[in-house]
């Protein structure tokens, strides 16, 4: 046979491309299910990591179907809010893809423009409230989770993680647990421009809003520091101004009342 | 095994490695070298790859065009290489350092070693031998990975597959875990090899 | 002033060469002179220039999660990203076959140098690299995919003249026997990928 005529190349190259276009969508389908449940336990780990649910190593430990009952137990309720700091749904973790990160990409850079948007919360049993941040560092898109004590300004916990900064400098925002845990116990000034700070030397003046920056990582420190004031200034008006404020303090009445009857 | 088929094996683990030697496949060889349990994934994926690759190809070699030759190598090697990055994806183990090596998984289709593998040996070779070929060339590969990112680790990080080995007082030498010094611990492995096997050495 | 930043900032701090050591093997098998030097970096630009932009279009109207929606509404939750690899070679692939043949022709000097290593620009990593980082960044709007593939490509053709040059030079140096071509190429390269370091503390 003459492989090299017109008809037989054009006939084999369509016969190939589609044979493997066919198999790889197959495959795809069959294993996007166990994906899908890997990255949604990802982001639980980060999530639960940063409202000290349990510590980092553990919950890097436990497995998927352990993460999912972990949540299911510690969880309170999840729902979105607008730019004014009014639910506008529900989030259901069972049901909804929770990739936090890719939902959050579109909206990143004009966010704070945009009239349409949903910004995830998630109050724990603790009181905790859990909000996500999305930036861009030296190499890739930086992103994290902090967490809130319940009188909604002082940080409870932070977890951050990145797609490809350089190791040994600006990956330390996750591999070093001294670098979140640093952020506990720091406040954020819901208002104020900026609502919290990570820049080189703030910690010596002793300002309750702010963390040093990590020495050597120039890039993905300042990156994160506008990921941080970004999302911070999107949610200012649900932390700030109340609204969720007064949400916790009719939870507060209801347990100490549960309290008293027992 | 008859000498040929022993000779495939072995060739390119030593004398002809395809890093040190025929200088193909550095791209990943340095970005995934930080950690030895990143690298040691890449090196299985570029094992499976390889091997498997050059085995079809070499299945389809007396039907494939030859105009068309690159392009329908590059459509299974990225096939195998998608195959490779879901399956990495779905398993629970796995998730975490496919998400670490990234896009350097992908470039496992661009990595020469793969195409150059094809185009010299599986393409005028029988199956089972490509196969032999293809995995030899990969294991050649793994083995340049694995002792790179076994300096980068201990010396960067003090550790080795994330556990402690070094003293607590060792304060990790960031300029090994930084990408160029990849390239001059490759330099020097050369160096070794070449001062042992004098044939390598070029005029 | 954004298309300025992307542009020196591809060039410089994310230079395909020196901060991702993309494009490794073809940069080290043909910088043994400049001139050839010269004519692959000219074509690693081209193909770049032409294959990023391209690429991007498929990656938005047809790849990403939601990206068909154009089709129709029951098209918006197809999601087709697993295919970029193989969609994004082939459009490398099918622009290095046109180069090769627009090289050979007009260009019958340089087309017998450069050898091998001209469909080895199909797998070159720096092409397909620059595509799925493109992916990664998502950009917003056709120039600055434009304005990335310019800048990286310069990026790549400076460093493989930069070594060429280099390796010019040092081939009248007493360099120790084993170590002598590749083994000191790889070594200086590391040295250059250290001294661009520098650039990744520029703030632009």
């Amino acid at each position: 046979m003459n492989t090299n005529s017109n008809v037989y190349t054009v006939i084999y190259t369509t016969v190939i491309v589609i044979v493997v276009a066919a198999l790889l969508a197959f495959v795809s389908g069959k294993l996007g299910p166990a994906q899908d449940a890997n990255a949604k336990a990802e982001t639980l780990r980060q999530m639960m990591s940063a409202a000290g649910v349990k510590p980092t190593e553990e919950l890097y430990a436990a497995k998927n179907a352990e993460i999912l009952q972990l949540y299911a137990v510690n969880i309170q309720e999840a729902y979105t809010i607008d730019l004014k700091g009014e639910k506008n749904g529900e989030l259901s973790v069972s049901k909804d893809k929770i990739d936090l990160v890719s939902k959050l990409k579109p909206q990143h850079k004009a966010i704070l423009a945009e009239a349409d948007v949903t910004l995830p919360v998630y109050v724990f049993k603790s009181g905790k409230a859990v909000i996500p941040i999305y930036g861009a560092g030296l190499w890739g898109p930086v992103w994290g989770y902090i967490a809130f004590e319940p009188d909604c300004h002082t940080i409870a916990g932070a977890f951050f993680d990145h797609e490809s900064e350089t190791p040994g400098l600006g990956a330390k925002i996750k591999d070093e647990a001294w670098f979140r845990e640093k952020f506990i116990g720091k406040t954020v000034e819901w208002g104020e421009t900026p609502a919290f700070r990570l820049e080189k030397n703030v910690e010596a003046t002793g300002a309750s809003n702010a963390v040093d920056a990590i020495t050597g990582a120039t890039m993905t420190s300042k990156g994160l520091n506008e990921a941080l004031n970004v999302w911070f200034k999107a949610y200012e008006n649900h932390f700030g101004l109340g609204a969720f404020f007064n949400a916790l303090e009719e939870h507060a009445i209801e347990t100490t009342t549960n309290e008293e009857e027992e | 095994m008859d000498k040929k088929l022993k000779e495939t094996i072995l060739n390119p683990i030593l004398k002809g490695n395809p890093i040190t030697v025929l200088v193909l496949g550095i791209c990943s060889a340095l970005a995934v070298t930080v950690q030895l349990k990143g690298a040691l994934v890449m090196a299985l994926s570029v094992i499976v790859v390889t091997g498997v690759s050059s085995l079809i190809c070499s299945l389809l070699r007396n039907t494939i065009p030859n105009r068309v030759r690159i392009i329908v190598q590059l459509v299974v090697v990225a096939m195998m290489v998608i195959l490779v990055d879901q399956i990495l994806k779905a398993g629970e183990a796995t998730y975490a350092i496919d998400k670490q090596l990234s896009v350097y998984i992908g470039l496992i289709i661009t990595n020469c070693i793969v195409m150059g593998r094809i185009e010299a040996f599986a393409l005028g070779n029988k199956p089972i031998p490509s196969l032999l070929d293809g995995i030899a060339n990969g294991l050649g590969y793994g083995l340049i990975l694995v002792v790179v990112a076994f300096f980068r680790e201990l010396l960067g990080s003090g550790t080795l597959f994330g556990f402690q080995v070094l003293p607590a007082g060792y304060i990790p030498n960031n300029l090994v875990i930084l990408p160029p010094f990849a390239l001059i611990l490759l330099g020097c492995i050369i160096w070794v090899h070449r001062a042992i096997d004098k044939d390598l050495q070029e005029k | 002033m954004e298309y300025i930043s992307l542009f020196v900032k591809s060039i410089f701090v994310d230079n395909m060469i020196f901060a991702y050591f993309l494009g490794m093997c073809s940069y080290l098998a043909v910088s043994k002179n400049v001139k050839t030097a010269n004519g692959l970096g000219l074509a690693v630009i081209f193909v770049l220039l032409c294959t990023l932009p391209l690429n991007w279009l498929l990656n938005t109207y047809v790849l990403q999660p939601g990206a068909l929606k154009w089709l129709g509404p029951q098209f918006a939750e197809v999601d087709l990203s697993f295919l970029s690899f193989i969609l994004f070679i082939a459009v490398i692939a099918a622009f290095v076959q046109l180069v090769e043949m627009i090289v050979e022709k007009f260009l019958p000097s340089l087309y017998s140098s450069l050898g091998i290593y001209l469909p080895l620009i199909a797998v070159n990593c720096a092409i397909l690299g620059g595509s799925l980082f493109m992916q990664q960044r998502d950009f917003t709007g056709i120039g600055e995919p434009l304005v990335y593939a310019l800048g990286s490509g310069i990026g790549w053709y400076l460093a493989i003249v930069a070594l060429a040059a280099i390796r010019e030079k040092m081939s009248y140096s007493n360099v120790p026997k084993p170590l002598k071509g590749i083994g000191i190429t790889f070594i200086t390269v590391g040295l250059m990928g250290m001294a661009f370091m520098i650039f990744m503390g520029i703030q632009l």
